[in-house]
């Protein structure tokens, strides 16, 4: 962080440097293979027309976008997600960070492309004929909270010698109850999310299991999915998702653009 | 591998949402994508930090009193009557035995059991009664 502090006051010079007297930019969605064609009408942020900047064996696919803006909001998040959902269905496309702008589409060119183009074609390979999906599973909590009071002799007398009493009393077995089920709860995901990736990665070409909140969560993954496996895919997830049914919800997003597989940082 | 694709398609217990809710797209895209340099780019349109829900953070007393209060609410319901799934551990078996997947087996079984292999738990002898879960679905967000 500390290297960062140094470079910081450069990094702004620069920023500021080259922003243009109209205050424009390109904003640049992903990166797709030279030889592909963004479909014709496709419009993202600001309404703008979305295009290709083309180099060797790449393209960017950009738009036109106001510099001066407040954070990004509903609607263009959206239209991000859908200009690179649009172009997944199409084809192999390699998401850029949400709100990347670059000065012009020179800039485009010389400064991502060019740099990157090995990179980028490696990358389009890989990517080429899968899609995206994002797989989420959660805990009915009332169901798997009954297993834990059932299963767990400490819970279940705690529990019993809690709910009785007003909110106020009992502190401390109420703060130890609700850890203990904390605990147990974790363990208990820990070990179904097991069940389910065990069950679904011999499926799929990639898989990266993102960071979960919440008292009911199970798994959150993103499935990098053949498109011939696709439907045995969901197949399996059905299958699963009717096992599974009394105690846990699956959700499947997707197909959306490989968000997850691009090796961001 | 082949034995049980054709049966379920269909099924309905797969939930299949479009992506379109707002807190959908962010959880889809945050933090993810090929990231260009700063040195490069002119401006990072930022993500509105409102718009992305705080993660709830398990370990807090807080958490410990709400589960607690969800525990304590909780009229014991009876479970258990999922289908067995012998086919479909019998896939996952096939499809790369271990100690971890002999492990998962187990974990499938309690997941259609409902966990509690002491049939004579006291707790499951009350007569079954649902309660609405929607109260706690509200808390839970």
């Amino acid at each position: 962080m500390i290297a960062e502090a140094d470079r910081a006051p450069t990094a702004d010079a620069a920023e500021a440097d080259l922003v243009p007297g109209e205050g424009r930019g390109v904003l640049v969605y992903g990166v797709v293979d030279a030889s592909s064609k963004v479909p014709a009408g496709l419009t993202g942020l600001d309404d703008a027309p979305v295009t290709s900047v083309r180099h060797g064996r790449v393209a960017a696919v950009v738009g036109e976008i106001t510099l001066d803006r407040p954070p990004g909001r509903r609607a263009e998040l959206v239209a991000y997600s859908t200009v690179l959902d649009t172009l997944a269905e199409a084809g192999a496309v390699a998401p850029v960070q949400f709100g990347s702008v670059l000065l012009d589409e020179q800039a485009v060119v010389e400064d991502l492309l060019a740099p990157n183009e090995d990179e980028f074609a490696e990358l389009l390979v890989q990517l080429e004929g899968r899609t995206q999906f994002n797989l989420r599973a959660t805990y009915l909590e009332e169901v798997v909270l009954t297993e834990l009071v059932q299963t767990d002799p400490e819970i279940r007398e705690l529990r019993e010698l809690t709910r009785g009493l007003p909110e106020d009393a009992a502190y401390g077995e109420r703060v130890r109850l609700g850890e203990l089920v904390a605990r147990a709860l974790e363990e208990r995901s820990g070990a179904d999310a097991d069940v389910l990736l065990d069950a679904i990665t011999p499926l799929v070409a990639g898989c990266n299991v993102r960071p979960g909140g919440g008292a009911d969560h199970v798994l959150d993954a993103a499935l990098l999915v053949d498109d011939d496996r696709r439907d045995e895919v969901v197949d399996r997830l059905e299958g699963l998702a009717e096992a599974v049914h009394e105690r846990m919800r699956l959700r499947l997003v997707g197909p959306v653009a490989p968000y997850d597989f691009v090796g961001g940082s | 591998m082949t034995v049980q694709t054709t049966q379920r398609r269909g099924g309905g217990y797969l939930e299949r949402p479009k992506p379109s809710g707002l807190a959908d797209v962010i959880e889809i895209i945050l933090d993810k994508g090929i990231v260009i340099d700063v040195y490069v780019r002119v401006s990072l349109v930022g993500i509105e930090l409102l718009t992305i829900d705080a993660r709830i953070v398990i370990a807090s007393v807080d958490t410990y009193l709400r589960f607690a209060e969800a525990t304590n609410r909780l009229d014991l319901i009876e479970h258990g009557g999922g289908k067995p799934l012998d086919e479909f551990i019998g896939n996952m078996q096939e499809s790369g035995a271990s100690g971890k997947t002999k492990g998962a087996v187990e974990g499938v079984k309690r997941a259609i059991t409902g966990g509690d292999d002491d049939d004579d738990d006291e707790e499951r002898r009350r007569p079954a009664r649902k309660s609405s879960s929607s109260r706690r679905r509200s808390e839970s967000r």
